[in-house]
């Protein structure tokens, strides 16, 4: 099998993507992502927030692989998960992501259903994982 | 594009985005890659000989499954298996469904890309059922 080499899109494939992307871009659920998006980012205590729990959550998982996690370990990442979980800012990004991904699935579903085979397998990069 | 596009300031309905997704898949149906990706899935179909042969390659996969997955598999199993393989690919058939099924999924993956970096989320990734 050729390895096929990045193909140039026909013009009216071009503007049918174009169409596309500009009425997602528009799509409540997309909009609303984007908005939780950006409160997120200019926040600087709920990315910290972030940035903390992600930190304990690998320096967990890190321990339990040597079988060397600490009661006050879960504790402290208990601790920041329920932080997490009553920011305001940080659940409005994680809740409309997850609605902006069930709609990107609908519309997926829409597309694979008039094609006839799974658009998202087919443009599954390897190794995108 | 669709009639109704809206401007920065509307919320774009859902039966709109949905046409735009709908005019997006006649326009993904036309190029050349996707109607050589039909008519090589219906000439593959239609080969009797190599769905025999794949037939064949996938019956002894699944007999060996097991024995593959604990690599228990002997020698003489596992050199079967190869051969029933070659089998298929050697298939002009096969070797030309898998060759269009590659440049389908150039172009998926090309339009992907631009979807994915307008909207900020791995399009391909969140909507396909593989390991993500």
């Amino acid at each position: 099998m050729n390895t096929p080499l990045e193909p140039t899109l026909p013009s009216y494939l071009s503007l049918a993507t174009e169409a596309l992307i500009e009425n997602l871009l528009a799509a409540e659920p997309i909009v609303a992502y984007h908005r939780a998006q950006i409160l997120f980012q200019v926040d600087a205590p709920a990315r910290a927030l972030i940035d903390r729990l992600s930190a304990a959550q690998a320096d967990v998982r890190q321990m339990q692989s040597r079988r060397e996690v600490a009661q006050a370990d879960i504790d402290q990442l208990r601790a920041l998960q329920g932080e997490a979980q009553a920011n305001r800012v940080i659940v409005d990004y994680m809740q409309t992501q997850q609605a902006a991904i069930g709609f990107l699935r609908e519309i997926n579903r829409e597309i694979s259903e008039l094609l006839g085979v799974d658009f998202a397998s087919l443009a599954k990069r390897p190794g995108c994982c | 594009m669709t009639d109704s596009a809206p401007n920065e300031l509307e919320i774009a309905s859902r039966e709109v985005v949905f046409q735009a997704a709908r005019d997006f898949t006649a326009a993904l149906a036309e190029t050349p890659q996707f109607k050589a990706f039909e008519d090589a899935a219906e000439h593959l179909h239609r080969d009797e000989a190599a769905r025999r042969a794949l037939d064949a390659y996938q019956s002894k996969q699944q007999s060996l499954q097991a024995v593959l997955m604990l690599n228990a598999a002997s020698e003489a199993d596992r050199a079967e298996l190869q051969r029933l393989h070659a089998a298929v690919v050697s298939q002009p058939s096969v070797a030309a469904y898998v060759q269009a099924q590659a440049d389908l999924m150039s172009v998926c993956q090309s339009v992907a890309d631009m979807l994915s970096q307008a909207i900020g989320l791995n399009v391909a990734a969140v909507c396909g059922s593989g390991c993500c």
